[in-house]
């Protein structure tokens, strides 16, 4: 169906290559699942699929790329669009019409099918992927998975062989990306299409997959296989894979439940252990923010329902619940954005409100859920010397701390032509150039790959050990579950759950990190924990 | 799998966002001429013309021919010119027009959306801005809901002011200052901001100064007076209706050119760059 | 007895006959405004151009959807009448003392030589007032006609009418209507995000700061969304003969450049002959434009998704405003005195009949065309 033979793409007629000698066949009906961090090539790999590298994005094609024995040399994307149907990372900026009507039979009107058959088409679609009380909703009035099947549905209308998917996940919650991958799940099952995707979060999605391709060495190595063969000595993998492989367990398990077949052993010897406790905060000094019974109105929604927080120095705080729950309401009512309607917010003694300029930043710092909407200069050099002036310190300040958080990072770079994780970690910088005693993230690991994420953990716990205060709003638990001391769940705009993360995460599926459900009854959250443990054993022993 | 070295070499036809071939370029041409027309039968049409003799009827009549041609001519460059990137731009760019129009505090005339226009022609091609200036007054009608019988006029008048800022980044001195004089780049396109409002403005005058009809003799229009006394008597009549418009539009427009120019002009050659409108294709055989 | 029932019995069936709800085809209400626009900018009778509001609004409140574009009707009502007052203003202060009746006097102020002595204020004089409030009501008519179409016709509706042959600048006028609400919630965003980096929220500043980031996001996007419509088959094309697109090609210029010679010889030339000669080319222009367009429509291969048909109810409408602007073309010719209110001496104005037939069919589509269904598409 899809045939890679010795493809090398680069995008600069004399620079280097993306991908370098891809020779690699997919066959009808698999759900291929494409792996590596950022940077490796796997836009490139997915995009070359239909054609869109080269024929839109220029560059050079060595070697041929079929697709269902079309040849992207001769085709362009729109002569693939009947057999192809990409679904890019954010579904938002690619509907071209309003409602979800006409988005899904925009795709068949460019592709001249009768009206009869059009009309036929959308209702299937609909009914296939649930979407029949929604389809004369505008569509930016969607949650986001709606968005995301509505997306999927688009393209899906062309009846074509292959599902192209990149990153699909990113922005979802945990139940809505549930939603989805069942329903490409019964795509494949059911309509034997193929589905090709490309996904950071692989706890999510690796126990879908056919057959993984990992892609590794900047392009240069790639590696495909079943599941179980790749993951073994993925560089990235879940926290199930990296668990078995801290257990020595054979063959490496990618879903839960193959885990907790080896997981009596591994119970047993960590009986009698406990992961470390976290410090506790002074309970007597005073808080670093304080929301008292707080009602936010967006009007005449109300957002926020009669909260109460509290967050100490050292602290780190994890909000998580669905999308729409009121996370980054309370985000940004902690910055003094949004306007109380009753209760009291209270950050490091005064109102943010009535803060402003460097007095804020000093204080409380947020990094949005779009970082990029922080970046206004043309270089990178330029935003730290912005943001010099603007915290009101020396200037190299935020140089200096993006050089610690991203040193891979130039200074004559365009802000937004940095990677995701990039873009965050500047975005971070400029917030803790002032040094910010309460510093908040909303959604940090949209899109992040793994080792960013774990770098960025580390760049969290090295913050709240030295004393700064963090609030996080993250729907990703694993993260939740590797830095955060507290875990508060929003629903509604309520606070339905505020306690130590060993607690709150492991008494909902919903929000138990991968290592709980395998090792529960234990109090195990993260494979760190278990290395720990068994490193003591090892040391005791 | 060819054995021969280099399978295909393509250059992506669209080396500019909407390409203007010889064909595109007579019907802007005439398109113009009819336009000069459109706009100026007052002071062409000969004394004992029939033009003249239905004066009354004139603008309505032009304001149906008028869009007719516009579509033409759209239909000419819209041929095979303008491809995905060219017509997602093209709408980015219209929903940022339509977006200002609002603003100009409820006044008509006074909107910041030339700024735009003029930057976006200049940095992605005189058929682009052709387009721009006619598709983003139309859409920006269309949403808002103000479709009048002044809308062909103005649809023409911003497509001309779209080609013309387009043609002057063709010009040498604009290739020579682009990159390596940018303050220069900003201070030309401001001056030119400012004529192109207070033309815009008294181009609009013209729609309706025929309607006048009884003025004044040294402002109204006269059939069959001499050309000179005509064209004076518009004079004075912009000069008395558009100081209230006019003047404040060109200083919005050139105001916002000279603070924000340099940035959004960054801003728009990025993005010509990103889609890559001038990317080379190639195709090589992997046994090389 | 039989014939009060029988009349009873027509009274109930025309009740009960609801044509049901439908959208009517845009180009149909379309072609009806320009029509009533038509006739307005063919009299000046004051009586026929309220006359032709009154038709306007009533067709716009039995027939508009319950939807926000929906609402600019009254915004033209408005504009309508602020024309006329400015035109009264503009003629009493800048009037020419023609005539001979004066309603009142000013003071004067002559304004100096090169200026051409245009006099503010003065007497005014009853006709010249009589004569600008006609054209303020003229141009106030056009304006309301050509906006009720505005208010009866979905934009989006029109958009998927566009002609084949210019669906690229259809396609981008969706894409601007779709990403307009976005761009907006952008705007306010990022300019709440300001406040994040210690900036000011409001103030010039914050104005070119917000737009900066907002461009570059909406340019960014820009480049997706081409992506993704690529991706769907955008832009796929019929494959032509070279000669077929030569015939295309030539028919396009072809046609621009009759109506542009047509035009000349229009403007220069006074005898009967040449006026037929130069509308002639006009004409032939303008046929030659439609074949082209409808020939260069046939290279892309889209179909239409739930496209607008034309039923009787539209024809019809297309027919209503079609009659009105020739009914009232011929009686300017017919009876110039009753279209052409004349204020010198100043005279009542009358009422001809074809004129007025005219105006009563141009009301009929408020009473025989589907009503809006109410999901406002």
């Amino acid at each position: 169906m899809i045939e890679f033979d010795d493809v090398s793409i680069r995008y600069e007629p004399d620079g280097s290559d993306i991908l370098t000698g891809i020779d690699m066949f997919i066959s009808e009906g698999e759900f291929v699942l494409v792996v590596g961090s950022t940077g490796s090539g796997k836009s490139t790999l997915l995009s070359s699929i239909n054609g869109l590298v080269p024929h839109f994005t220029g560059g050079v094609l060595r070697g041929e790329v079929r697709v269902d024995g079309r040849s992207t040399r001769e085709h362009r994307p729109r002569d693939l669009a009947d057999i192809v149907g990409v679904v890019p990372q954010d579904p938002l900026a690619s509907f071209v019409t309003d409602t979800v009507e006409e988005e899904l039979a925009y795709t068949m009107e460019c592709l001249g099918l009768a009206p009869t058959v059009m009309r036929r088409r959308v209702e299937e679609t609909l009914d296939l992927l649930g979407l029949e009380e929604l389809r004369n909703r505008p569509l930016r009035t969607l949650s986001g998975g709606q968005r995301q099947r509505a997306a999927i549905g688009a393209v899906l209308t062309a009846h074509p062989k292959i599902l192209v998917l990149d990153e699909p996940t990113s922005a979802l919650d945990p139940g809505a990306a549930e939603e989805v991958l069942a329903a490409l799940h019964r795509l494949v099952h059911d309509l034997g299409i193929t589905v090709v995707m490309a996904e950071h979060r692989l706890e999510r999605v690796v126990q879908y997959a056919d057959r993984v391709i990992e892609l590794s060495g900047s392009g240069r190595a790639i590696a495909i296989g079943e599941p179980t063969t790749i993951m073994a000595t993925a560089h990235i993998a879940p926290p199930v894979v990296h668990l078995g492989r801290v257990a020595g367990w054979h063959p490496t398990p990618i879903t839960i439940r193959d885990a907790r077949r080896h997981a009596d052993a591994l119970r047993t010897l960590l009986t009698g252990q406990v992961p470390p406790l976290r410090a506790v905060p002074d309970p007597n000094s005073p808080p670093i923010a304080n929301l008292d019974s707080l009602r936010v109105q967006h009007g005449t929604v109300t957002a926020l329902r009669d909260v109460n927080l509290r967050v100490d120095q050292g602290d780190i705080v994890a909000l998580m619940g669905r999308n729409g729950a009121g996370k980054s309401t309370l985000l940004h009512t902690l910055v003094g954005g949004l306007t109380p309607t009753r209760g009291s917010v209270d950050v490091t003694g005064s109102d943010p409100r009535q803060l402003a300029g460097p007095e804020l930043l000093a204080r409380v710092g947020l990094v949005p859920q779009e970082p990029a909407d922080l970046l206004e200069a043309a270089t990178v050099a330029a935003e730290c010397a912005a943001s010099d002036k603007d915290a009101g310190c020396d200037s190299g300040t935020t140089r200096a701390i993006v050089a610690l958080l991203a040193p891979d990072v130039t200074d004559s770079t365009h802000p937004r032509d940095l990677s995701e994780g990039q873009r965050l970690l500047v975005a971070l910088a400029i917030i803790l150039a002032a040094r910010p005693r309460l510093i908040c993230l909303d959604e940090p690991t949209r899109g992040l790959d793994y080792p960013t994420k774990a770098r960025l953990a580390t760049i969290l716990t090295d913050l709240a050990e030295a004393g700064h205060a963090i609030v996080l709003a993250t729907h990703d638990v694993e993260l939740a579950a590797e830095v955060a001391h507290r875990v508060v769940i929003l629903a509604d705009g309520e606070v339905v759950a505020d306690g130590p993360t060993s607690q709150v995460v492991t008494s909902s599926p919903m929000f138990a990190p991968q290592v709980s459900k395998v090792l529960s009854p234990q109090p195990w959250l993260t494979v760190g924990q278990v290395q720990r443990a068994l490193a003591n054993l090892g040391g005791t022993a | 799998m060819s054995n021969a070295t280099i399978a295909r070499v393509s250059h992506n036809r669209t080396a500019r966002a909407v390409p203007i071939g010889a064909r595109s370029a007579i019907a802007i041409g005439f398109t113009t001429a009819i336009g000069i027309v459109a706009f100026g039968w007052p002071f062409l049409a000969a004394p004992e013309s029939s033009v003249l003799a239905h004066a009354s009827d004139a603008p309505i009549a032009f304001a149906l021919l008028v869009p007719a041609v516009l579509i033409v001519v759209l239909a000419q460059f819209a041929d095979g010119a303008m491809d995905a990137k060219s017509v997602a731009m093209l709408g980015v760019l219209t929903a940022v027009v339509a977006a200002l129009r609002p603003l100009g505090a409820g006044v008509a005339g006074i909107e910041p959306i030339w700024a735009i226009i003029i930057l976006g022609a200049y940095a992605l091609g005189p058929g682009f801005g052709f387009v721009l200036g006619a598709v983003s007054l139309f859409a920006s009608a269309l949403i808002t809901g103000g479709i009048g019988p002044w809308l062909p006029f103005q649809m023409l008048a911003a497509a001309w002011i779209g080609l013309a800022a387009g043609l002057l980044a063709a010009t040498p001195t604009a290739r020579r200052w682009r990159g390596s004089h940018p303050w220069r780049e900003v201070i030309a396109l401001a001056a030119f901001a400012c004529l192109a409002a207070i033309a815009y403005g008294m181009l609009m005058n013209l729609w309706f100064w025929p309607f006048t009809i009884d003025l004044a003799p040294g402002l109204a229009f006269v059939p069959g007076e001499p050309v000179t006394n005509n064209v004076l008597s518009w004079l004075r009549f912009s000069l008395v209706t558009s100081l209230g418009f006019d003047i404040p539009r060109a200083i919005l427009a050139t105001a916002l050119i000279a603070v924000a120019g340099r940035p959004i002009l960054v801003a728009l050659r990025r993005a010509s760059r990103r889609a890559a409108f001038e990317a080379p294709i190639r195709f090589e055989s992997s046994r090389d | 007895m039989s014939t009060i029932t029988r009349q009873a019995s027509l009274t109930q069936a025309a009740r009960s006959y609801r044509p049901e709800a439908r959208w009517l085809h845009p180009m149909a209400w379309w072609s009806w405004a320009i029509g009533l626009a038509i006739a307005a900018s063919s009299t000046t009778n004051p009586l026929l151009l309220m006359g032709i509001i009154a038709v306007a609004a009533l067709v716009v409140d039995r027939r508009k959807p319950q939807a926000p574009w929906a609402r600019s009707f009254s915004f033209f009502l408005r504009i309508a009448l602020l024309i006329v007052i400015i035109r009264v203003l503009a003629q009493i202060l800048f009037g020419a003392p023609t005539g001979t009746l004066a309603v009142i006097s000013l003071p004067a102020l002559t304004l100096p030589e090169w200026f051409a002595g245009v006099r503010i204020g003065g007497t005014v004089m009853l006709e010249p007032l009589l004569q600008s409030v006609y054209d303020g009501l003229r141009l106030a008519a056009i304006i309301v006609a050509i906006g009720a179409a505005g208010s009866l016709a979905s934009p989006a509706r029109v958009l998927k009418s566009v002609p084949a042959a210019v669906y690229e600048v259809g396609v981008s006028v969706v894409v601007a209507s779709t990403f307009l609400p976005q761009l907006v919630g952008d705007v306010s965003r990022i300019r709440a995000n300001r406040r994040l980096r210690g900036r000011p929220e409001t103030g010039v500043r914050a104005l070119t700061g917000t737009m900066l980031p907002v461009l570059h996001s909406a340019m960014d996007r820009s480049i997706t969304l081409a992506a993704a419509m690529d991706s769907r088959g955008y832009g796929r094309t019929a494959d032509r003969s070279t000669a077929d697109r030569l015939r295309t090609g030539t028919a396009l210029l072809a046609g621009i450049v009759f109506i542009a010679v047509g035009l000349f010889f229009l403007l220069g030339t006074a005898s009967q002959d040449w006026e037929n000669w130069g509308l002639g080319i006009v004409a032939l222009g303008i046929v030659s434009a439609a074949v082209s367009l409808a020939l260069a429509g046939r290279r892309s291969t889209r179909t239409r998704y739930r496209p607008d048909h034309w039923h009787r109810a539209d024809i019809a409408t297309l027919a209503c405003g079609s009659f009105t602007a020739i009914a009232f073309a011929l009686a300017a010719r017919i009876d110039p005195s009753g279209m052409a209110t004349a204020t010198q001496p100043p005279t009542w104005p009358s009422l001809p009949l074809l004129a007025l037939t005219a105006l009563v069919v141009a009301a009929l589509p408020a009473f025989f065309t589907p009503q809006p269904p109410k999901d406002f598409r």
